[in-house]
């Protein structure tokens, strides 16, 4: 078993009598690029800075590499953060913000001028030395707030919803940018987003949290594909989440009608949550369908149509589709078995709120 | 954990630190308005006497009045102008806005006295007469710089497409600017009132040097009380004050629960902490406009035509005199304080207020003659002047040659005030002489006084020389004396050394005699007494004279003053009061016998063979003082 | 809003500035260059390299040096402990700061009279501790208490003003990249609020150099500085243009502070309410 980079063991913390992060175990592997997924006030951010050392919890502790650092001060320790506003030092050009990190720590001149055009190369911002920071747009101070930060050679870089600010498609470059940038210098990247796309794009693992719990770890495909509850499932694209009862194992029954499964183990006759994504659900002709509705709604979306199929309990599903269905129309509902993700039904509030284990 | 534990701690204390060293004067001050004792430096027990006393002085009310009613006008006046103007200036090009904006933070930048010195030279020169209007034209020049540094940063906050916004839906541009911009930069404008309004409170410089006779603000009041000890009465106003800001302070911040973390909660907090402050606000306002209404109602109720401006020294005249002498004739007395001779000089003849009694000392009215600043005094109008005993008339003919100008209204001595215990533990002689300000054994314990004449007087003496020398080797010789003194001296004052005594901060100390009664009162119960001695050489004899200045509007009302001055029961009271001697004969005769003997106060004329009045030495003589007395401060 | 039109509403203002503010200015300015009998000369501004004015200007200008420096000294950390602490109370912290003004400046600087005096109150509890007895009354020192005491607020509220604008995440970047508190301090966070430094210290010097009250109630009057001066030439010595050269010789100090915090404080962020 490969050991863990980072552990964060039994973190709890509270912010003026507010529960943030409630025994928070969490553990990052070196290289790799985990993203902390969740609503905004979720408590994503505050794990990251409890890494950088910005924050102390009020219980756990911080392993780093074999070592305790939950009471080291930030500048004593191997990591860099790039923030969310960038937190340029406005006062100082661009070069002069690269040095920063490196003339706290004496380093020769020549290293440091190697390291800023080696870092600016990198971040393809060459030749903006001498520049202010007033004078760059928000993607090129994102740069070189990266730049600044990976120039001290940490073993983790701690990002915080660094792409926020920037418009979509400036947001989409710096994504590969990022990715780039990850497989270029083979350290650890840990990554808080809200936007689940980002998360999808980017990362070996995703960490999704909501509440202070961690909700779901996983690969992007296991999160996106298997979730293990309706909060995931709802906050990872989009999805019909729909009461049904466990038959048996591989056998679900959905608004009176049956639907055949790849889930085991929920036992016989239980009531449980059923997942099922847009773009799974084929239409077809009414007698073809496991369940029959009509089509209440169409939007052309571009890649594919959007549509709303109303069934006589109801239930509007959401369906994507390439194939149009004009409204009014009686279709059939039919998904294939592996297509459906069977979820334990809540107990109570809180338990929604619990995190899982791996 | 401990480290920051130890940081924490560390940053109370000094927080702590700084507060107490911020509020440790204004908590002295407070205790000081419950203290009986009307001596800065004793306690005397608890009392609020001060507080009732505060409410019935007419002179604190009116300068609270005038304060407030200043404060008020300038800061809505320079709130309005200022709004307008930052919008105004928000709107202009580069170049003109920043030179707009660099006239604008001349008079927050300049020095106060710069600034007040300006405006008064400008007022004069345009023949303003100053007064409460040029006081308030003043204030508001120097609150609008902060109006606009308020509102400006608002002002670049507020995107303009909110007025566009509104002009889009239908409104006018004035309309539009009433119910969206004004909103909107509401918090600036606002803050900007508060800030003009502490601003011209706190005032003094600029208020000094560009008011007129009659008025005072509070500051003024209590400058011109400064030397002679600030009367207990002003603490408890303070007090006051100071206690209802910060209860509304503390309402405004404190009023509505803290609200917890959650963000829609605590907008709605801060919305309503912000509407409690505006309501706040708003009723501060409507106070402050209903009280100034009464007062001026109030103060016009009594009849404005008849009506006489007085100038006198600071304390020098029982108030309850005032309000009879108002309430026997009718005539409605405006009351103005000087501290020296050399500070009313100037203000009569620049001749921006008329003054219709003024009560200068004996050179003074020489100076005042010899300039024709004088008008003759009727003395048909003064039956009463047979009152005053004609050795003092006689006296008078020094510096007012035909008894034309002039009626005499207190008279003295200057000696040297001593604490014998203090003496004795210096292991020094009780003084006699002049000389023995210059020993070595009083280092550090000699009050001198502040004035020109006096600080030389005592010199010139010392020396054998005439206290009206004009000799500029015999003056040298005087100055290098008082060079050699200065090391020696504790403080230069004028009325303190009656307080300073008191608290046995000195050892001797140069004094009038006037003082001496109060002060043996006082020091009664102390552990040392508080001798006076005329200083063998002799001494300064001065006279205090009532005088008519030749630009007198209302030339009989300043002579029944003067007659109900010189009346014997008048001066008697008035006597007990200030406590400085009286050359009225029927006054005198009415005091206890004790009293009378009272060799401090009312000294033999034999004793006084080497005493001399003090003469006008002339305009040149007088500047030649002045250099050498500047020379004296600065070495 | 129409740009061209609302332009004109400065209008009044700016007649009001010119009318007292500019005029006042060139009044003095008249005073200074003319004698008692309105000829031209420049003796009036001359006048401040004689012996006495120079000495009072030397120790005005080393005593507003002297609280400008112990009131940065004094400011900055308060100012950084209160950005710490700004939690939703920014505005009561500069109340705090204001309310002292609320009681006459007068009376609270008559009090430290009291306070400081021989058998005044801090000696008083000096004594009962057996501790040496404090005696600056009436000495430059007092002068320089004051002064520290009157304009203190004056050098806060621009520096934590700026402060309060830095970003947290600024200071934890600094401190990400390795710096120490100190070095965060000097690096960091005094570069970046250098306009309010700039501001705070010509609040403080500019009437701290031109003060007469302060030194006249705790210089026991010993100690003339030019306010002092300036002040008796209006009110007692009645030579007003001499009063009016040595404005000048002030103004001129005023410019090249003025100039100064032009020059720092481009933005206008250095204020300090």
């Amino acid at each position: 078993m490969e050991h863990p980079l980072i552990d964060l063991v039994n973190i709890s913390k509270t912010f003026d009598n507010t529960m943030v992060l409630d025994d928070l175990c969490l553990s990052v592997k070196e290289n790799t690029f985990v993203t902390l997924l969740g609503p905004s006030g979720c408590g994503k951010t505050t794990p990251l800075r409890i890494i950088g050392g910005f924050e102390k919890p009020d219980t756990g502790k911080v392993i780093f590499d074999g070592q305790d650092i939950t009471n080291l001060p930030p500048n004593k320790r191997q990591l860099n953060t790039v923030f969310q506003k960038y937190a340029l030092f406005t006062h100082m050009t661009i070069a002069e913000n690269i040095a920063f990190g490196l003339k706290i720590k004496n380093k020769p001149k020549a290293y440091i001028d190697d390291k800023i055009k080696y870092a600016l190369k990198l971040v393809n911002l060459d030749g903006f030395e001498n520049r202010s920071v007033a004078s760059l747009s928000g993607g090129q101070q994102q740069r070189i707030a990266i730049a600044r930060a990976i120039v001290n050679e940490p073993r983790v870089l701690l990002l915080d919803e660094p792409l926020g600010a920037l418009d979509l498609k400036l947001r989409q470059d710096m994504q590969y940018e990022l990715i780039r940038l990850k497989n270029e210098l083979g350290i650890t990247f840990i990554y808080v987003t809200h936007d689940q796309e980002e998360a999808l794009t980017m990362s070996d693992t995703i960490v999704v949290m909501n509440q202070g719990y961690i909700q779901q770890m996983g690969s992007p495909e296991q999160i996106y594909n298997e979730p293990e509850n309706a909060f995931v499932a709802d906050f990872i694209g989009e999805s019909n989440i729909v009461p049904g009862t466990m038959i048996r194992d591989e056998l679900v029954e959905i608004f009176g009608a049956r639907f055949a499964c790849v889930d085991k183990g929920f036992g016989v006759n239980r009531p449980v949550d059923v997942v099922i994504r847009p773009e799974d659900i084929d239409l077809v002709e009414p007698e073809k369908g496991t369940l029959t509705g009509v089509c209440t709604h169409l939007i052309f979306k571009g890649v594919h149509y959007e549509m709303e199929v109303t069934t006589p309990d109801g239930f509007e599903w959401l369906v994507h589709s390439t194939d149009m269905c004009p409204v009014g129309k009686q279709v059939g509902i039919h998904v294939d078995p592996f297509d459906i993700q069977i979820m334990n039904k809540p107990e109570s509030e809180d338990e929604e709120a619990v995190g899982v284990n791996e | 954990m401990n480290d920051s534990k130890l940081k924490r701690f560390f940053q109370d204390f000094y927080l702590v630190f700084v507060l107490i060293f911020l509020y440790a004067p204004i908590l002295t001050m407070m205790v000081l308005s419950f203290n009986s004792s009307k001596s800065r430096t004793d306690w005397g027990g608890f009392t609020l006497d001060w507080y009732r006393q505060m409410f019935q002085s007419s002179s604190i009310m009116d300068a609270l009045y005038n304060t407030l009613l200043i404060a008020f006008i300038s800061a809505l006046a320079a709130t309005i102008l200022g709004t307008v103007a930052a919008i105004g200036i928000n709107q202009m090009k580069r170049l003109p806005r920043s030179i707009a904006m660099g006239v604008n933070n001349i008079p927050m930048l300049n020095s106060e006295i710069v600034t007040g010195i300006s405006l008064m030279l400008a007022f004069l020169a345009f023949g303003i007469s100053l007064g409460f209007k040029t006081i308030l034209l003043s204030h508001i020049t120097f609150c609008v710089p902060y109006v606009i540094l308020s509102v400006m940063p608002k002002l670049k906050q507020t995107s303009r497409y909110t007025y566009e916004a509104a002009m889009d839906l239908g409104a006018g541009p004035v309309e539009a600017f009433f119910k969206v911009v004004l909103p909107d930069i509401m918090p600036g404008v606002l803050s900007g009132f508060l800030l003009a309004f502490t601003m011209s409170l706190d005032d003094f410089i600029i208020t000094h040097f560009t008011r007129g006779a009659g008025i005072n603000t509070l500051s003024t009041l209590i400058y011109s009380e400064v030397r002679r000890g600030i009367k207990p009465s002003m603490y408890a106003l303070s007090t006051i004050i100071f206690l209802t800001v910060l209860a509304l302070l503390l309402i405004t911040n404190f009023s509505p629960e803290k609200s917890p973390a959650s963000g829609e909660k605590e907008k709605a907090g801060r919305s309503r902490r912000e509407t409690a402050r505006r309501i706040l606000l708003v009723a501060a306002s409507f106070c402050v406009i209903a009280a100034v209404s009464f007062t001026t109602y109030s103060h016009y109720a009594a009849a404005r035509s008849n009506e006489l401006y007085v100038y006198n020294w600071g304390e020098y005249i029982d108030e309850t005199v005032i309000e009879d002498f108002e309430k026997e004739t009718g005539i409605h007395v405006i009351y103005d304080l000087f501290e020296t001779n050399e500070e009313m000089y100037p203000v009569i003849e620049a001749g921006g207020v008329a003054y219709d009694a003024v009560c200068p000392s004996d050179y003074m009215i020489q100076k005042m003659i010899e300039n024709d600043l004088l008008a003759e005094i009727n003395f048909d109008n003064i039956p009463n002047i047979s009152q005053i005993d004609p050795e003092y008339m006689e006296r008078s003919r020094s510096f007012d040659p035909e008894n034309r100008y002039s009626v005499p209204y207190t008279w003295g001595t200057v000696g040297i005030l001593y604490n014998d215990k203090l003496v004795e533990k210096l292991g020094a002689e009780p003084p006699d002489s002049w000389m023995d300000l210059w020993d070595e054994k009083f280092s550090g314990e000699i009050l001198m006084q502040d004035s020109v004449r006096d600080a030389f007087m005592c010199a010139l003496k010392g020396l054998g020389y005439s206290l009206n020398s004009t000799d500029p080797d015999e003056l040298n010789q005087a100055k290098d004396l008082l060079i050699r003194q200065k090391p020696l001296i504790q403080a230069y004052v004028i009325d303190q050394v009656r307080d300073k005594m008191l608290g046995g901060e000195a050892a001797v100390g140069v004094i009038y005699s006037g003082e001496m009664l109060y002060l043996q009162e006082l020091a009664e119960g102390k552990d040392f007494n508080l001798e006076y001695v005329i200083p063998k050489e002799g001494t300064n004899l001065w006279i205090d004279s009532w005088v008519i200045p030749k630009n007198a509007k209302n030339k009989e009302n300043a002579e029944k003053w003067i007659d109900f001055l010189c009346r014997p029961d008048i001066a008697k009271r008035n006597f007990e009061y200030i406590t400085y001697a009286t050359p009225n004969r029927g006054a005198f005769e009415m005091l206890d016998e004790e009293l009378q003997q009272n060799k401090a106060v009312f000294p033999d004329w034999d004793s006084l063979t080497n005493a001399e009045v003090y003469r006008y030495l002339g305009d040149e003589a007088d500047s030649i003082y002045n250099e050498l007395w500047k020379e004296v401060k600065s070495n | 809003m129409n740009k061209n039109a609302s332009r004109f509403l400065a209008g009044p203002y700016i007649i009001w500035m010119i009318g007292f503010t500019v005029i006042p200015l060139i009044m003095i300015i008249l005073y200074c260059l003319t004698d008692g009998d309105g000829a031209f000369t420049l003796a009036n501004v001359a006048a401040i390299a004689t012996p006495e004015h120079r000495k009072a200007l030397f120790l005005s200008l080393g005593l507003s040096l002297v609280s400008t420096l112990i009131c940065l000294v004094m400011a900055y950390p308060l100012a950084l402990i209160l950005r710490k602490r700004n939690v939703g109370q920014g505005s009561f912290i500069v109340f705090i700061f204001i309310l002292p003004m609320w009681m006459n400046f007068l009376l609270r600087t008559m009090a430290w009279q009291t306070l400081l005096e021989k058998n005044g109150v801090i000696n008083g509890i000096l004594s009962a501790l057996h501790l040496p007895n404090l005696a600056i009354i009436n000495t430059p020192w007092a002068i320089i208490l004051g002064m520290v005491y009157n304009f203190l607020p004056f050098m806060v509220l621009p520096i934590y003003n700026v402060l309060i604008k830095i970003d947290d995440d600024v200071i934890n970047a600094a401190q990400d990249l390795g710096a120490s508190t100190a070095q965060t301090i000097t690096k960091i966070l005094i570069p970046l609020s250098l306009p309010g430094i700039i501001s705070g210290i010509n609040m403080v010097f500019v009437p701290a150099l031109t003060t007469f009250v302060i030194s006249n109630l705790l210089g026991g009057s010993k100690i003339l500085l030019i306010g002092n001066v300036i002040e008796q030439e209006f009110t007692k010595g009645s030579n007003w243009h001499l009063g009016s050269g040595l404005s000048l010789v002030l103004m001129f100090f005023i410019l090249v502070s003025m100039a100064l915090m032009a020059k720092y404080d481009k933005e206008g962020e250095g204020t300090a309410f």
